[in-house]
């Protein structure tokens, strides 16, 4: 069995290559596949191919945790030269190790299952093809992304998925929130992304000329390489500062992908987008992908401490700067959102303290459990047609299998074992508490990420309670709510069993064979490692998760409502939450002072000195043509006459030019 | 001042007034006895400069085939032969041209040195031993473009067109 | 054998060609504008022909004096044709337009 599923490591390009194809072929015909669901069927079964595939290379490395293949063409190369000293190339590949398989099946079972979904929940859209073709096109996208073997090609990918972001929030382009939600999500991931572009240049530009073993990093094409990791422990000295500048530019990145402070404006607003994709796409894989680089920037390049205290305070940070305001929000989707925020912020606080694979396991149990939440509330939304949880109350009558699956995710997002969002956040509270002792900056940011675990039980049984518990629904004019077709129930069920067991599959023979680093070094603290203070420490989290919930239940289980007294402090903090701490109306502030200025400037420069150019040079010429054209008198005595002074004019020429001409002639 | 250089300022001044004649006159069939006496004048220029055969061909196909061939154009474009040309303005601009043209070539061509000096009197056998071997190509030249010519003038003023 | 001035034959020839292209600018008949241009190619003429005779001619090997002569010979045959095909057109002009003003025919059509 071994041998034979490493073979498979050299196929994995055909992984992200079958949805591509897909999208090929639902974007050209998928308008005439009616019977296929405008090509649903056909993105549903390339997906499942891919899962296949995907699920054989992750038992391949299970078994065999150390090899990994890198299929490489060099698309081109520079020859050695002065100012790289050791030249220069761009490569494609796929790299097969622990790591990429992991995120494979995170990518391929959410996507194929989110397909799945798609076919009930989206039947009664309209661009059915047009969806379906940019959900492959971003399979294809992410899968090459966990699978590129180089930086340049990740963020060739990195940005593909950001178009297909683009794209699927603005699904519903005719209405005007949804075109201006995928406008934010664009420009704002733009920021990060251009900056993440100025950081592979700084790379590029130490290791393009540093000195020898090991740091021909960009001659070889950027490679994800293990030989020499990290990079960066044997460059540090001279060229520290820069490196920390490069670190920092990754980390806004990733910030800005993954929606972490201050970039974190876009994804709620992202929930215009069909549930879907949410689920998918702002859930499960895309934003997590901001994680993934971190964590691969951490492993194969390495971060100064200066950079890993940013990425601790940002991560810490928005843990519980987004768990507010899930607090208080009332639509379903945007409270999961700032929920995914939340949990994003664990992760990158568990990168930064320097255990990625502790923050890419939470990456693959939230994965899980957040697009089960997704999902779930767009079997809600699918049956009542509202995202407002105070319209809602008393479904669990009528959705039995969606309000148990929504248990399941709240469950595990909570962290109440033997769920799995409680192994992977146990994990990372105790990985971090870990060198908190080393790093006593590191102490505030886990206190913040510990009160968010509480927070987070409350907000998400708050949505729990207001939607599927009491004996009614609060808005009557409601239709009557039943559950979805069996391509909708099917994917809740798959996802709750894995909400239910992916904590636990660490348990699995091999498993945890994903979680090391090449070299055999474990990098997953639990569940082996159990101390007195690590078990005192899951205490503590599953009691806040659980108090959380308790106090859900106490102020809107049976249907209660909670209302805050008018002008008290409570209301005037739900307010500000509700704004969301103002950062949007301060963004829009600052992004139409700044931006409409240089706007306005530009507008300026282009009605004026680029168009005054051209139509200047319009009008020169239309006037020399005009006064020319007046030449043009058809008598003849006027062409005689121009005839003869073009005669002079050779002549006077030949006078002038004549002797040197002549001089010329006879010196040659 | 010789005897000949005397004939040449005389001849000189009379083809140009001649010509500047032909060109101002009003009357159309004035124009043309100015410039038969302008073709005859020049003749006597070439019997001054030693070459009476050229003389004698100015004579032949300018002062009689050309003057009558352009006298026969106004004949049959007039209804009247004595009729006025319509008064043309005189503009600065050719004069100009024209002045500066005959300053021109004065100024550039009175750079030459010495002066002519006419052979003596030659048969016309050598010129036409020269025109009919050295020069033949160029005699067979001008008769094809005599022949096109001739087809081109037919085809101009052939009836039957429009 | 007496000789004849550049000086005095250069007058004559450039103020010929000075008339010429006057005439040339200025004329609007046809045949006026013909007549002009014969007068400017008798200037060219009469250039060959005294040029024929100057001395560096007459005196060098590769020249031959009567050279300028047969050219003379040719180009009054050349100045010939063109004013049979000038009156050719004058008359087509005069057919087709019933004019003999140049400066009524200044479109390429009919």
């Amino acid at each position: 069995m071994t041998g034979g599923l490493a073979s498979l490591f050299g196929w994995a390009f055909l992984v992200p290559l079958l949805p591509a194809l897909a999208f090929i072929v639902i974007g050209l015909f998928g308008t005439r596949l009616r019977r296929l669901e405008y090509g649903g069927w056909i993105a549903v079964g390339a997906a499942a191919v891919s899962m296949v595939l995907a699920l054989l290379i992750a038992l391949g490395e299970m078994a065999s945790p150390d090899t990994y293949t890198s299929l490489s063409y060099t698309w081109f190369s520079l020859p050695a030269n002065p100012t790289f000293p050791y030249g220069f190339s761009l490569v494609i590949g796929t790299l097969v190790d622990p790591i990429s398989s992991l995120m494979l099946i995170v990518v391929t079972v959410v996507g194929f299952l989110v397909l799945l979904y798609s076919i009930g929940y989206m039947h009664h859209e309209h661009g059915l093809a047009r969806y379906y073709a940019e959900l492959s096109l971003f399979l294809t996208a992410m899968i090459g992304l966990v699978l590129s073997n180089n930086l340049l090609e990740f963020f060739l990918f990195w940005e593909l998925v950001g178009v297909c972001s683009y794209f699927l929030i603005g699904f519903f382009y005719e209405k005007p929130s949804a075109a201006s939600a995928a406008k934010e999500a664009f420009l704002i991931t733009r920021i990060g992304d251009v900056l993440f572009l100025l950081g592979i240049f700084i790379f590029f530009y130490v290791y393009a000329s540093a000195g020898p073993a090991g740091l021909h990093w960009a001659s070889s094409g950027f490679l994800f390489a293990y030989g020499n990791l990290p990079f960066l422990a044997g460059s540090l000295g001279a060229n520290t500062p820069l490196l920390t500048i490069a670190g920092l530019c990754i980390l806004a990145g990733a910030a800005g992908k993954s929606a972490q402070f201050p970039l974190h404006v876009w994804l709620p607003d992202a929930m215009e987008g069909p549930t879907t994709v949410s689920a998918l796409i702002h859930a499960a894989t895309m934003v997590a992908a901001g994680v993934y680089l971190l964590a691969m920037t951490s492993i194969f390049l390495g971060f100064t401490p200066t950079d890993q205290l940013a990425i601790v305070a940002i991560g810490g940070f928005t843990t519980l700067f987004a768990a507010t305001m899930a607090v208080v929000h009332t639509d379903i989707k945007r409270v999961i959102a700032y929920s995914t925020i939340s949990q994003l912020g664990y992760m990158v606080l568990a990168v930064g303290a320097g255990f990625a694979m502790v923050g890419l396991y939470h990456l693959f149990t939230h994965a899980f459990f957040k697009a089960l939440l997704f999902l779930a509330a767009g079997s809600v939304i699918h049956a009542i047609g509202t995202q407002d949880l105070f319209k809602m109350g008393g479904l669990k009558r009528h959705l039995r299998v969606t309000g148990a699956a929504f248990a399941i995710g709240g469950l595990a997002l909570a962290g109440i074992p033997p769920f799995a969002g409680f192994w992977s956040k146990d994990d990372i509270l105790s990985s971090v508490y870990s060198v908190a002792g080393s790093h006593p900056d590191y102490w505030p940011f886990l206190i913040m990420a510990m009160a968010a675990v509480f927070l987070t039980g409350y907000y998400i049984f708050r949505v729990w309670f207001l939607t599927f518990s009491g004996d009614r629904i609060r808005d009557p004019t409601l239709p009557t709510p039943h559950e979805g077709p069996w391509v909708m129930q099917v994917p809740l069920i798959v996802l709750s069993g894995f909400a239910v067991g992916a904590g636990l599959l660490i348990f699995l023979p091999g498993f945890a064979n994903l979680f090391l680093l090449p070299g055999g070094v474990a990098a997953l603290g639990i569940p082996p490692t159990y101390g007195t203070t690590d078990l005192l420490l899951s205490v503590l989290g599953v009691a806040l998760g659980g108090g959380g919930i308790l106090t859900a239940w106490a102020l809107w289980g049976n249907g209660r409502m909670v209302e805050l007294p008018e002008g008290s402090l409570w209301s005037s903090g739900r307010k500000v939450l509700l704004n969301r701490y103002y950062f949007k109306v301060a963004y829009d502030a600052v992004g139409a002072k700044a931006v409409y200025s240089v706007a306005r400037a530009a507008d300026f420069f282009d009605q004026f000195v680029i168009d005054g150019t051209v139509r200047g040079i319009e009008q020169l010429f239309s006037r020399i043509s005009d006064r020319m054209r007046r030449i043009q008198s058809g008598v003849v005595s006027d062409y005689a006459a121009y005839v003869v002074a073009g005669l002079l004019a050779v002549f006077v020429l030949l006078l002038l030019v004549g002797p040197y001409l002549v001089n010329w002639v006879g010196g040659g | 001042m010789s005897l000949t250089e005397l004939a040449f300022f005389a001849l000189a001044i009379v083809a140009i007034a001649t010509g500047l004649l032909a060109l101002l006159v009003r009357e159309l069939v004035h124009t043309i006895l100015w410039i038969g006496i302008f073709f005859v004048d020049l003749a006597a220029i070439y019997f001054l400069l030693e070459a009476p055969f050229l003389g004698v061909l100015q004579l032949g196909v300018y002062a009689g085939a050309v003057t009558i061939l352009l006298l026969f154009g106004i004949m049959v474009t007039r209804k009247r032969i004595f009729s006025r040309d319509a008064a043309t303005g005189v503009g600065a601009l050719p004069i100009a041209l024209a002045v500066v043209t005959f300053i021109f070539l004065i100024g550039a061509l009175g750079q030459l040195p010495g002066s002519a000096v006419p052979a003596a009197s030659y048969s016309v056998a050598s010129l036409s031993t020269l025109l009919f071997n050295t020069e033949a190509p160029y005699l067979l030249l001008l008769g094809l473009v005599m022949l096109a010519a001739l087809a081109g003038a037919i085809y101009l003023v052939r009836e039957g067109r429009e | 054998m007496t000789t004849l001035p550049v000086g005095d034959f250069l007058a004559l020839a450039s103020g010929l060609v000075a008339i010429s292209i006057f005439g040339i600018l200025t004329r609007r008949n046809f045949i006026l504008l013909l007549i002009a241009l014969e007068i400017g190619m008798n200037a060219a003429i009469l250039s060959f022909v005294y040029f024929a005779a100057f001395p560096q001619c007459v005196t060098a090997a590769t020249c031959h004096p009567l050279t300028g002569q047969a050219i003379a010979v040719v180009v009054i045959g050349l100045a010939a044709t063109e004013v049979a095909v000038g009156l050719a057109i004058v008359l087509a002009l005069h057919r087709i337009r019933g004019t003999t003003n140049v400066a009524e025919a200044d479109s390429l059509k009919l």
